[in-house]
């Protein structure tokens, strides 16, 4: 053995030429590894199973022709965009490709931008420049961001597009449960325009908070909000019954009394007779617009604008909410609640059924003795340290400023400065969406307290925070589709102070400004007449009829009325064209007949409309049945011609209508005189 | 065949183009072996003669020539390397991934001029060692010890500003903390820093110098003084191979 390799020795190294040529050997040998791995890279291996794949299909001629080997790549330099995803996914862009098992190799699904203008990377994330599949897809040594996994993928989109996207409901999801849930009160969250993300949860300001309500719910609120109202948005900071007891005592003993102070309880008016009075009044005003109640089936009925009042009875007391019915702004002269002319007895009435709504289990067990002095220094100290004059008005304590991280650019954090703890999956997605699931599994001492979000929940506002990526910030103003800013539009005079105090714009948008509950009424005085305005102001009946939140009653004098009316005839008035340019008195029979043919046959507007309640059944838009007193014939003419035109975004489909359709619709519409919808309901 | 491979060559070396090259000509006496490295730019730098002794692997363990040989590599490659590297900020990283996703055998070129890099810092040391522990250091080449020893700052140097190339985070923090470290320079330190730096932090100006010093002046430097580190070696009398001084004078 020992012979043999000496022998071997000898043969390749025995002497200086036989060694020399020997390392030449395994010199050459080593230097051939390099072509070698180039040569057997991975990508042209997947290039040649993509060559197989295609060469059993039909059209394998056109698929071969569309081919380019060698290395791909989508080179976008003002977006810093390099990415050869395509050198291997070389199928993206064959709809024949669309059946194909495997992902590598199958057609984009359908996107509304090409390519080739956008890369891969911008939305995908991971490494465009890599040609290896673990390079590629994956968090290396070298490269932090991984592909995005596919739950959060409206991420992508929400780096350029600010504005509510209808493929996009997870991102508007997330984007909305931010802003309901107030988080920009302490985060700083600075969109990619310039613009900050701000909050509309509107929570209350605790200065008068004793005149509304009893330490003791208080104490109870604190310890769970949730469980006093399931829909509450105020976090849970997990206080321990000592300090939730001097959080209470010093958020009772800071509060002052209301200037000018609550009327006593109106004792001189009586109870209503009927039971159901109450009852009934709640739902005439449309309190359930805004409010939610749970029913008797244990059902949350009605809208999330203003809070649920399953318990208001144990939370608020009687004469505070005498006063609120009476004139919100008086306790809160920022509340988007309107203002109500209700009378004595009907606030009594209102007052009492709200009364009746209780909850008696919530503050049961809540013994609590009078407040020392200490207690109320904690308290005062607890309130400073977790911010909670972040989002209520206290007195003595100011806001404070950057009280959380700022969120501008979380979606490009680098992993580096993140700690993770166990059970956080070590990503970006998963560091993100564990902090919004339970923050305080991330350190007992951190102040971010416990919201309550559904799984699903979590991965929208997860998503929602994905977006914020440096890219988001620094790419090129024209690549970024703004979301929609709120003007500071304010109506003047009489009429706009009416307007205000009814809060008009908690739910009706007008040039730019207010919500988006009910109709744009920008030009509300070019389309309707002002008979059916001061009708309807005085008693409104739904035009929608698949509607639960409807326009309430606000019991307005007569004078009130023709304010508004007079003013919003005047202003709201489109510049596009003449109110009376087109008159019902232009109209013959003929065409009315003919607009009639039109309505039923050709344009079938019945499937969403009704034009004669005894007939129709269309729900979707609004019911036309008294069109000829309500609108002007010449906004009817107009709206039919292009409603995007008129209303941006409005769902009336744009049937291209020729001007003669056009007209001789508007001639049938205006015919329409029957009354509203509840009077066609009674007969 | 061999006398045909030699006449063949004899005719190429007889040519009238190859002797206006090499002017020394062909023929086996010692003369024209000594002007064949006398007259050739190149071979000129080494001693015409060498004692046997000296060119035994346990003279030297060849390490000065295993430091010469990493140095071409690093030249060659590093010139290839310059062909796909930009010296800018938004540029340089992407070279980086360009070189291991894309350029043909770019990871292997890399890591050549990587592996060299880190081989020649060993073997200067190496050298070093040798010489001083076999006492080569002493009179007459106490100045080729001087230069050699300038010609390892040249090497420390070289990897020092190539750290900084790649432009990724390693390279920023080492660089970063360097320069903080030459700052602490009492009364020029700031200055020095900001000379290097070509401003106060690590940034596209630093990037630029670093690039600078590191393909031109450094190597430039280096090849100068390797030329006269060599030359040296010739007369101080040859590689040395464990004779006294006195014998080295006599020669």
């Amino acid at each position: 053995m020992k012979n043999n390799l000496h022998a071997l020795w000898q043969f390749f190294f025995g002497d200086s030429a036989r060694a020399f040529g020997s390392a030449s050997v395994i010199l050459l040998a080593l230097l051939a590894i390099a072509p070698a791995k180039n040569h057997f890279s991975e990508w042209r291996h997947y290039q040649k199973q993509y060559l197989h794949l295609i060469r059993g299909r039909a059209d394998a001629v056109t698929l071969e022709r569309h081919f380019q080997g060698g290395i791909q790549q989508i080179w976008i330099p003002e977006q810093q965009v390099t990415d050869r995803c395509t050198t291997c996914h070389l199928g993206m862009k064959e709809a024949s490709l669309a059946d194909v098992s495997s992902v590598a190799f199958r057609e984009h699904p359908v996107i509304p931008h090409k390519l080739t203008e956008f890369g891969c990377t911008t939305c995908h994330r991971g490494q465009g420049a890599a040609t290896t599949v673990e390079e590629a897809h994956s968090a290396t040594e070298q490269w932090e961001q991984p592909l995005l996994p596919a739950k959060y993928i409206e991420a992508g989109c929400g780096q350029c597009h600010l504005e509510n996207q209808t493929g996009t409901p997870f991102l508007n999801q997330g984007r909305q449960l931010i802003v309901s849930y107030g988080c920009t009160h302490c985060h700083t969250i600075k969109q990619g325009d310039g613009s900050y993300v701000t909050p509309d949860d509107d929570p209350p300001s605790l200065k008068h908070i004793a005149d509304k309500t009893t330490r003791e719910w208080v104490y109870a609120w604190i310890k769970d909000p949730q469980a006093y109202a399931g829909t509450a948005t105020m976090p849970n900071y997990h206080l321990s019954d000592d300090d939730a007891r001097d959080v209470s005592a010093f958020i009772l003993a800071q509060s002052t009394p209301l200037e000018p102070p609550l009327q006593p309880l109106k004792a001189d008016t009586k109870a209503p007779a009927d039971p159901a009075a109450g009852t009934s009044l709640y739902g005439q005003s449309f309190c359930a617009s805004c409010h939610a109640m749970q029913n008797a089936a244990g059902m949350m009925v009605g809208g999330n604008v203003g809070p649920e009042l399953t318990g208001i009875g144990t939370k608020a007391k009687p004469e505070w909410l005498q006063d609120w019915v009476g004139n919100p702004s008086h306790y809160d002269p920022g509340t988007m609640m309107p203002h109500y002319r209700f009378d004595a007895q009907q606030v009594v009435t209102l007052t009492g059924f709200l009364e009746s709504k209780t909850e008696p289990d919530f503050i049961a067990n809540v013994h609590l003795d009078p407040a020392t002095p200490e207690q109320i220094e904690h308290g005062k100290r607890l309130v400073v340290e977790n911010g909670c004059a972040s989002c209520h008005d206290i007195n003595g304590i100011k806001k404070p400023e950057n009280f959380a991280p700022e969120l501008s650019r979380i979606g490009s954090k680098p992993l580096n400065q993140l700690i993770f703890v166990e059970g956080v999956e070590h990503s970006l997605p998963g560091y993100v969406a564990g902090k919004v699931r339970n923050p305080r599994a991330f350190g007992p001492s951190l102040k971010m307290p416990q919201f309550k979000f559904t799984p699903q929940q979590i991965d929208a506002i997860t998503t929602a925070l994905l977006a914020l990526t440096d890219r988001a910030q620094s790419q090129p103003p024209t690549m970024r589709i703004a979301s929609v800013q709120q003007t500071r539009y304010q109506p003047a005079g009489n009429a706009g102070q009416l307007m205000r105090d009814l809060r008009c714009f908690t739910c009706h948008m007008i040039n730019g400004h207010g919500g988006d509950m009910a109709p744009d009424l920008t030009w509300e005085g070019t389309a309707v007449q002002r008979e059916w305005l001061t009708q309807f102001l005085k008693n409104p009946e739904t035009l929608r009829p698949a509607l639960i939140r409807r326009m309430p009653k606000f019991n307005l004098t007569d004078a009130d009325i023709n304010t508004l009316a007079d003013y919003m005839m005047t202003v709201y008035q489109t510049p596009e064209f003449d109110r009376d340019s087109l008159l019902v008195s232009q109209f013959n029979p003929a065409q009315v007949e003919q607009g009639r043919q039109l309505f039923y046959s050709k344009f079938a507007c019945q499937s969403c409309h009704i034009a004669d309640y005894k007939n129709d059944k269309g729900y979707i838009g609004p019911a036309l049945a008294a069109t000829g007193k309500r609108f002007n014939a010449a906004w009817v003419y107009h709206w039919l011609k292009d409603p995007q035109a008129l209303r941006p975004g409005t769902i009336e489909p744009n049937q291209h209508m020729t001007d003669d359709e056009a007209r001789s619709l508007t001639a049938f519409l205006m015919s329409l005189k029957s009354g509203g919808a509840q009077e066609a309901m009674k007969k | 065949m061999a006398n045909t491979i030699d006449r063949l060559a004899d005719q190429v070396r007889e040519n009238r183009i190859w002797r206006s090259i090499f002017r020394s000509g062909t023929g086996e006496s010692n003369l024209h072996r000594a002007l064949t490295v006398q007259q050739n730019v190149f071979l000129h730098l080494f001693s015409v003669k060498a004692r046997k002794r000296t060119l035994e692997f346990s003279a030297t363990w060849y390490l000065g020539a295993l430091t010469f040989g990493t140095f071409l590599i690093l030249v060659i490659t590093g010139i290839l390397l310059m062909l796909y590297y930009h010296p800018s900020v938004p540029q340089a990283y992407a070279d980086m991934k360009d070189l291991q996703f894309v350029v043909s055998s770019g990871v292997f070129l890399r890591n050549l001029h990587r592996w060299s890099a880190h081989a020649m810092v060993f073997l200067v040391f190496a050298h070093m060692f040798k010489v001083f522990y076999r006492g080569a250091y002493r009179p007459p080449r106490e100045f080729n010890w001087v230069i050699g020893v300038v010609l390892l700052l040249m090497t420390l140097l070289l990897s020092y500003t190539g750290y900084l190339l790649p432009w990724d985070q390693l390279a920023f923090w080492a660089v970063t903390v360097g320069s903080n470290i030459a700052s602490a320079v009492p009364v020029i330190g700031a200055k020095m820093r900001f000379l290097m730096l070509g401003g106060t932090a690590v940034n596209a100006n630093a990037l630029l110098r670093f690039y600078v010093l590191h393909c031109v002046i450094l190597p430039f430097a280096a090849v100068v003084l390797i030329a006269i580190h060599f030359w040296r070696i010739r007369k101080d009398g040859g590689i040395y191979s464990g004779e006294s001084p006195a014998e080295g004078d006599a020669k």
